[in-house]
């Protein structure tokens, strides 16, 4: 008798209001497999693996553990059932020492000693060196990785799930991590789920691979059974090129020969620490500019430089040739610079606030006299971007949290293009919007582009990047890593050069 | 003996018994702020548990059944304040200083409509070390209760330091979102520490009462709950320093109440203040060293 | 507001109300007189009425201010202190300054409310250089600042009061001059309506419309509802919440001035001129949910509890019930807010 597989999830389904992040997935793991968890983001993903660690509960559904049906309320339940994550947004306690995250990912009484000397034997037997006393704070994205794995495999789990776990990692970190996964899986005869939105990870990593596109199994095979053009075309929906750069989506118009035109955005050596190494680029008026590459390495921090919310530590960003002063709040956007940042919720809006004033937060002297807020100006500036825009709210007055993502990412959009701005940058921009929301959003930059416009897309997603773009940059470590124009450009190459090797 | 040593004896004896009651709800407040609360009700922690030993201990006619209810009325106001914070997300500012404000005036009322009488839990005093010249009355000549430090400054450092609860409350104080992840229950962590807080508090606010004073007068502790806040920033978050802080400061109250006696001129406002200021220019200054939680006074929701 | 919300509400409501009664009636007192006597001591005539505006013209300034601050995400809760401040430098002014006429009272009120509003900027800026919490050292400038008062009144070159002859100085000032105190409103038979209370309405009709309707109080709420919108719109975070602490302590300190120069006190300087007026004038601007116009009548009900409270002392109960009813009622308020998922302070 075959033994029973060591998770088994069935018909999982889990619904956020109107919207389905799970619609009753089958998911089989066996022990002694790596298995690829394939989709976009938002695909629902993280739902499920959420629901695994027992951070949410399924509407319905089954999980079947060892062939037997277990109900889990909690990380620490799920540890204790052998269900155990390494987190893609890291799990750890800055201030605390490397052996004491470790011990805080396990229970009963804490061993100083023994704790100390397992992670010494565990970073031994997989080939990961760390320093058990260091502090965490202290250490390097890769080393954390570590960390985040010992403390992950230091609890004997026979499932072990993997989330994006490359993102931070150089290509010979992540030849690294793979080679230890096949170590745990083989030898020690325990199941991984890697999930990951790289193709080529998953085909030179994993057993088995599993799709899933807006919450459905779209795809399940043996690794060796398919291909990365099936695989990015069961992921996307629709059929991708890789190798010429011609999707189905329709393209954006041909640069305007940014050679001659002016450069709308300079970044030169722009530096965070963590985040941004010297990092320059540019962007010309009325092209679209894709920046592309692995979560973690700087977008977030470059995001943040741009919306005026750090001040790097060396460096200068140049709208229309003049340099602007960072450490001046709202600089960047008189200037001319209008950005959609990728966590709205953080710095894009005001969700107790008011549509209308959200609308107008950033160009208050427009609606307002020397000291009063004209209101009923504001009323009708409001209503002018909502109609442009196609905002649908139950009033302008009512606060902005009760509106829709979509809806929520376009009051954004139009009140950063009301300023008529010279640039504009949007990160990650359509993340959690559904794909009506998508097209028109799409549809919305490439007129900017074409009104003259020069538009900066940060993104991760390679779909994107490919539909959207007239050239790309490729970010890694903070540093640009590569740059050309998007019909040149294909997976292969712009993994290469995201991967840090170019 | 000469007289600079005989004053000496008394200005020690007099620190160290003004210093134990701030010494053991440091030792609860110092476990609540590293688990993320900045509990301001330790006020309130220390005026009713003053106020519920001597009354129990009359009703009991035991000081020691008082010492207890103080302990345990002090978890109790923990475990409101525990509530209302990690339950209800209410400001912890908002809710320490409304449960003070609740706890003064209900202590105040019960204390002018009734008569608790005095009650007092006995002394001891250890043979042969008494007899030591200047340290020996003041270490060794005590309200039995103060003998209790010996034993609770070291268990609490353990616990913080050492036990997995004291690594998880840590974690919880830290990074809270990291902590959750990992499987740790933040809020049921956050209000453990602040029923561990009260019931320390609790124990400082009924020695005050049934050891030292032996009878409860209204709003007796006078913002000794503020001076342990004081006490705990002035350590920089450290046990050992936030004692040092609790004994300075006992010390100051000590000499301000000694010094005109014994006829020095002497500015008792500046001696009060001490311990303020000393808190505030902890912060301005040795913000490196500290040792200050991650998430102090934010309270911890998951996001969805 | 959620279901549990409302209940919780209502069940710490009750707590409110029940809770003193009972304590009254198990401590041999007649609830039913007792508040009989509250309202006679607050409501009951002319003389308690004009006693109860009174109160409630220096609780009002304090709510306002505590509204601009914590609307400003920076929390200040040492208002106590800075009543105390502004009453210091108010009596500075009124005793030291050769200001001819009534003008005297003008002075003292501007000293008021720039020393206290001086005193709290001093929370703003260790916040801007160290980081230093705002409602942490709002709090410990509470505690120097009563010792900074007990040694002016205590030290003869300072304030304390100059007495010919033997009898030795108390811990207090002069009183201050008659010009310089708060006059009446218009002429009333037995109704006194104090100059302080239009004062403080005057102030929050004012302080609401500039939150409400300018260009600054739309920047203020922004910068503490979300701080790093705000700053990606063009505002300073740091100023913003520096200059409403710093009218919030001012507005403390003038309610200390108002303290000063009422019949609320002797006129003189003394260390508890501030009769806890900064705490209780926090409690009602969390009752009011930071709505200054809010604040009038909230300001009015504890003014209520404050008079009764007293005349409930003539009738031989002791009067601290009146504080755990206040104290209910802030925990009634300030609890079902944040169960709608929102915190109280920005």
């Amino acid at each position: 008798m075959a033994p029973e597989p060591a998770l088994r999830l069935r018909g999982i389904t889990k619904r956020y209001g109107a919207v389905v992040a799970c619609d009753g997935v089958d998911l089989t793991l066996e022990r002694g497999e790596i298995h690829g968890l394939l989709g976009e983001n938002g695909a629902g993903k993280s739902t499920l693996m959420r629901i695994l660690l027992g951070l949410e509960t399924q509407d319905s559904g089954a999980i079947d553990r060892d062939g037997r049906a277990v109900t889990i309320t909690g990380p620490r339940q799920a540890a204790a059932l052998g269900i155990s994550m390494v987190h893609q947004h890291f799990s750890l306690v800055d201030p605390l020492a490397v052996w004491e995250n470790v011990a805080l990912g396990q229970s009963g009484p804490v061993r100083r000693a023994a704790v100390r000397a397992g992670v010494r034997a565990a970073a031994e037997r997989y080939g990961l060196a760390i320093d058990p006393d260091a502090r965490v704070g202290s250490l390097s994205a890769g080393e954390r990785q570590r960390v985040e794995l010992l403390k992950c495999l230091r609890r004997d789990p026979a499932v072990l799930i993997m989330d994006e776990p490359t993102s931070v990692l150089t290509r010979a970190e992540s030849a690294e991590l793979f080679a230890v996964l096949r170590r745990v899986v083989a030898a020690e005869h325990r199941a991984v789920v890697l999930i990951s939105h790289k193709l080529a990870e998953i085909t030179t990593a994993t057993d088995r691979v599993t799709v899933i596109r807006a919450g459905r199994v779209v795809l399940r095979r043996a690794t060796a059974a398919t291909t990365e053009a099936e695989l990015a075309r069961e992921m996307v929906g629709r059929e991708v090129t890789l190798g010429a750069a011609v999707g189905v989506l329709p393209h954006a118009p041909a640069p305007a020969a940014p050679a001659s035109s002016q450069a709308a955005l300079r970044l030169r050596g722009l530096t965070t620490r963590p985040g941004l190494d010297d990092l320059c680029l540019t962007v010309h008026a009325g092209e679209i500019v894709g920046l592309y590459g692995a979560e973690g390495n700087g977008q977030k921090s470059l995001g943040d430089v741009l919306s005026g919310l750090t001040v790097p530590d060396a460096g200068t960003v140049e709208v229309a040739g003049a340099p602007v002063d960072l450490r001046r709040p709202g600089a960047l956007s008189a200037a001319g610079l209008g950005i959609v940042p990728e966590d709205r919720h953080h710095a894009g809006v005001v969700l107790d606030l008011s549509v209308a004033e959200n609308l107008v937060m950033t160009r208050l002297g427009d609606v307002s006299g020397r000291v009063f807020v004209d209101r009923r100006r504001l009323r009708r500036r409001a209503r002018a971007l909502a109609d442009e825009y196609g905002i649908t709210a139950p009033s302008l007055d009512s606060p902005l949290r009760t509106l829709s993502g979509g809806n929520q990412q376009r009051v954004v959009l139009a009140r950063e293009l009301s300023g008529r701005p010279r640039v504009l940058v949007a990160a990650q921009p359509s993340r959690g919007l559904d794909v009506g929301a998508v097209e028109d959003l799409y549809a919305r930059l490439r007129r900017c582009a074409s009104d003259g416009i020069a538009v900066l897309v940060i993104s991760t997603e390679l779909e994107e990047i490919l539909a959207l773009t007239t050239r790309v940059a490729t970010i890694f470590r903070g540093r640009i890593v590569g740059e050309l124009p998007t019909a040149q450009a294909d997976a292969e190459r712009l993994g290469l050069l995201t991967g840090g090797a170019a | 003996m000469s007289t600079v040593a005989a004053d000496l004896e008394t200005i020690l004896s007099s620190g160290i018994r003004l210093a134990a009651p701030l010494a053991f709800a440091a030792c609860g407040e110092y476990v609540a702020e590293r688990a993320g609360t900045l509990n301001v009700s330790v006020e309130a922690m220390m005026l009713g548990a003053a106020f519920g030993s001597i009354a129990v201990a009359g009703l009991t006619g035991s000081a020691t059944a008082g010492l207890l209810a103080g302990v345990l009325l002090g978890a109790l106001v923990g475990s409101v304040h525990g509530a209302l914070s990690h339950r209800w997300h209410v400001n912890t500012f908002v809710v320490g200083l409304v449960l003070n404000a609740l706890v003064l005036g209900l202590t105040s009322y019960l204390v002018t409509v009734g008569d608790l009488g005095r009650h007092q839990v006995a002394q001891v005093s250890v043979p042969g070390l008494r007899d030591l010249p200047v340290l020996g009355a003041p270490l060794f000549v005590e309200r039995w209760p103060v003998y209790l430090l010996l034993a609770l400054v070291p268990l609490t450092w353990w616990l913080v330091e050492r036990s997995r609860w004291g690594l998880e409350l840590r974690a919880a104080g830290e990074n809270p979102e990291a902590a959750d992840m990992t499987g740790i229950r933040v809020n049921l962590r956050r209000r453990q520490a602040l029923l561990w807080c009260g019931a320390l508090a609790g124990l400082g606010g009924a020695y005050l009462a049934v050891g030292e004073v032996g009878s409860f007068n209204q709003n007796m502790t006078a913002g000794r709950g503020y001076l342990v806040i004081a006490a705990v920033i002035f350590g920089g978050w450290r046990l050992g320093r936030t004692l040092v802080g609790c004994a300075v400061f006992g010390l100051a109250d000590a000499l301000r109440l000694a010094l005109p006696a014994l006829g020095h001129t002497v500015n008792s406002q500046l001696l009060i203040s001490a311990p303020y200021l000393l808190a505030l220019l902890a912060m301005l200054l040795f913000t490196t060293r500290q040792r200050r939680p991650g998430a102090l006074a934010q309270p911890f929701r998951r996001a969805s | 507001m959620t279901r549990t919300g409302a209940w919780v509400s209502a069940v710490i409501v009750a707590a409110a109300v029940v809770l003193p009664g009972l304590l009254i009636a198990v401590t041999g007192g007649s609830p039913a007189a007792a508040l009989r006597a509250l309202i006679q001591g607050s409501l009951g005539d002319a003389t308690a009425v004009s006693q109860t505006l009174l109160y409630a013209a220096p609780l009002l300034l304090v709510a306002v201010g505590a509204c601009c601050s914590a609307r400003s995400g920076a929390f200040n809760i040492g208002q106590e202190g800075q009543v105390l401040i502004g009453a210091l430098a108010g009596a500075a002014a009124g005793l030291r300054l050769a200001v001819p006429g009534p003008a005297l009272l003008v002075v003292v009120l501007l000293a008021a409310a720039l020393a206290a509003g001086a005193w709290a900027w001093l929370s703003a800026l260790m916040n801007r250089l160290r980081g230093v919490d705002i409602a942490v050292s709002t709090l410990l400038m509470t505690f120097l600042a009563q010792q900074v008062v007990a040694f002016a009144v205590t030290t003869p070159w300072l304030l304390q009061e100059s007495r010919l002859g033997a009898a030795a100085a108390l811990p207090q000032s002069n009183k201050l001059p008659s010009r310089a105190l708060l006059g009446s409103l218009g002429d009333h038979p037995g109704l006194q309506l104090n100059l302080g209370l239009a004062v403080g309405i005057v102030v929050a009709v004012l302080v609401a419309v500039a939150l409400d309707r300018t260009r600054w109080g739309f920047r203020l709420t922004m910068a503490g509802l979300n701080p790093a919108a705000a700053r990606h719109a063009g505002i300073s975070v740091t100023a913003v919440g520096g200059i409403a602490l710093t009218v919030s302590g001012a507005l403390a300190g003038l309610a200390g001035a108002v303290l000063l120069t009422s019949p609320l006190s002797t006129n003189r300087l003394q260390p508890d001129i501030s009769i806890n007026i900064g705490w209780d004038g926090l409690l009602v601007a969390l009752v009011a949910r930071n709505r200054p116009l809010l604040a009038i009548p909230i300001a009015g009900l504890f003014a209520v509890l404050r008079a009764g409270g007293n005349f409930l002392a003539a009738t031989g109960v002791p009067p601290y019930l009146v504080d755990v009813v206040k104290a209910l009622l802030t925990l009634a308020f300030v609890a079902p807010a944040v169960l709608r998922r929102r915190s109280v302070i920005a």
